[in-house]
């Protein structure tokens, strides 16, 4: 064997972009914020607070938890972070007080033209 | 110390299970795998073993059940064969990616159709870029001692991947052959109980398999390849380590039989090496010289070590075992892998492949002396003249 052989190398994964070890996690206690997933939401459910009569439909309704009740203020309140945007809230709200609004109608909207993925 | 038994591939297995002291066992029936579970479902009942043994619903339940077994913890053993190994398949890359040693103990079987039930190595060979570990037996004492080097390997903190150890169905798991079984203390003194670094527990927290972002699958896949970098020095330390403590002489990688001064060669994996070894001898014998090549990790596959010890020879033909149709050379997998790893080499050896023992037929003396003329032809030429060799189905 005259010519040495090419060499795996080495992967660098940068410390700010490693995964922690299987994706495993510290369990969260009221959300975990190593793993957002809203990411992919094209429309947000925008909240009439004159409408809304506080049943808790909605809180119900939400497979990702993301509606909640703000004791102080008496009002619902939305988390951005999570809601996919699939609109069962709107839909389940008895009182319509939920709209679904274009993402892109927002300054904080989700950057996902900017930034495919 | 150890003690010697006739066993079957699948005795043999469940005999290392029991020594490696397995805490959860999920079993679903499919022959030939089936008699692993049936001796390890009775050494429950009998007390022998204090295991949790659970019926799955399928094999992809199976799977399921070692992934949560091994999340809390637990040393976790499956195992299945032919379809029943392609069931599963949504699970393999949970298991790897979510770093869970379990094992998974195979004997082959065909997938369908038509539902031959003889050995071949399709099935496992489909799982191989899942980011297991895999790598095939070529006797009932090798089958005893991969369970062991399994669970060593998987389970060093260094590494945490599943391990899928296979055997041939029938001629390895349902013919017996001596084996050495080892004492309780040399299985401790190899193989430490198995530590999971983040196990599900009431008193800490953590979440397992969550969603990650798309920006965080690329650098997840780095990290599961930079562990497979990692891997063969891990698999050299083990072997190293089993050679000493239970008598053995394993190479890590490959086996090499008369290969030092060989003009053509053999490369293969699994029961039919023990035939190939005895082709190997009557071809010497009337003058030829011929060697052997067995592959006893199909994953991580030994570039290095393939291009370093198979470099001399003039021709050397795969004994394939599984398909892989429309693939580069319309045979089977091996002869794609050793091609690549002998490319680099200033001078290559001439390569082709045998289609041979498929659907659980045997591959005879005969077929080896086929084969033997055939490499001989191509040495003659100096050149290749055809890619893949149907055995049975030739001029």
């Amino acid at each position: 064997m005259s010519k040495k052989l090419p060499e795996f190398g080495k992967i660098n994964v940068p410390h700010d972009r490693s995964v922690p070890f299987g994706a495993i996690t510290p369990a969260p206690v009221h959300q975990q914020d190593l793993f957002k997933t809203s990411n992919w939401r094209i429309v947000r459910p925008v909240i009439d607070n004159d409408k809304c009569t506080r049943c808790l439909t909605c809180y119900i309704a939400c497979p990702d938890s993301c509606w909640s009740f703000n004791d102080e203020e008496e009002v619902m309140e939305w988390n951005a972070g999570f809601c996919k945007g699939c609109q069962i809230c709107i839909h389940e709200c008895p009182s319509d007080a939920l709209s679904a609004v274009p993402e892109l109608d927002f300054a904080d909207g989700v950057d996902r033209l900017e930034k495919p993925f | 110390m150890a003690d010697e038994k006739m066993l079957t591939g699948c005795s043999a297995a469940a005999q290392a299970l029991k020594l490696a002291e397995v805490e959860v066992i999920c079993s679903y029936p499919i022959r030939p795998y089936t008699a692993i579970m049936m001796e390890l479902a009775k050494m429950v009942a009998n007390g022998e073993l204090d295991a949790e043994f659970v019926h799955g619903e399928g094999e992809h339940a199976q799977l399921s059940v070692v992934l949560g077994a091994s999340a809390c913890g637990a040393r976790a053993v499956t195992g299945s064969a032919g379809v029943g190994v392609t069931y599963a398949f949504e699970l393999y890359s949970p298991l790897a990616g979510g770093r869970y040693p379990v094992q998974m103990t195979i004997a082959d079987r065909t997938l369908d159709p038509p539902g031959d039930f003889g050995s071949e190595h399709t099935d496992a060979m489909s799982v191989r870029d899942q980011g297991w570990i895999i790598g095939w037996a070529s006797t009932p004492q090798e089958v005893f001692d991969n369970t062991l080097m399994g669970y060593r390997i998987g389970e060093d903190p260094r590494i945490m991947l599943p391990q899928m150890t296979c055997q041939d169905g029938y001629f390895i798991s349902h013919i017996p052959d001596k084996v050495k079984v080892a004492s309780l203390s040399q299985v401790k003194e190899f193989l430490p109980p198995y530590s999971a670094p983040h196990p599900i527990s009431t008193t800490c927290p953590v979440s397992h398999g969550p969603q990650i972002r798309p920006d965080q699958g690329a650098p997840m896949d780095a990290q599961r390849a930079e562990t497979f970098l990692e891997l063969p020095g891990v698999i050299k330390e083990a072997t190293k380590d089993f050679n000493r403590i239970f008598g053995r002489n394993y190479d890590p990688f490959l086996e090499k039989y008369r290969l030092e001064d060989a003009e053509i060669a053999f490369f293969i994996q699994g029961a039919h090496s023990n035939t190939c070894r005895m082709a190997v001898d009557a071809l010497r014998k009337q003058g030829v010289k011929a060697g052997m090549s067995r592959l006893r990790w199909v994953r991580p596959w030994p570039t290095t070590e393939i291009a370093e010890s198979l470099g001399h020879v003039k021709a050397i033909g795969t004994i394939e075992t599984s398909t892989s149709y429309g693939g580069a050379m319309r045979g089977g997998n091996l002869i794609h892998e050793l091609r690549a790893s002998l490319y680099d080499l200033d001078e290559r050896p001439l390569t082709t492949s045998f289609m041979a023992g498929l659907g659980g037929e045997t591959v005879w003396l005969e077929d080896f002396e086929f084969m033997a003329k055939v490499l001989l032809q191509t040495v003659k030429d100096k050149r290749t003249s055809k890619y893949v060799y149907w055995i049975g189905f030739e001029d």
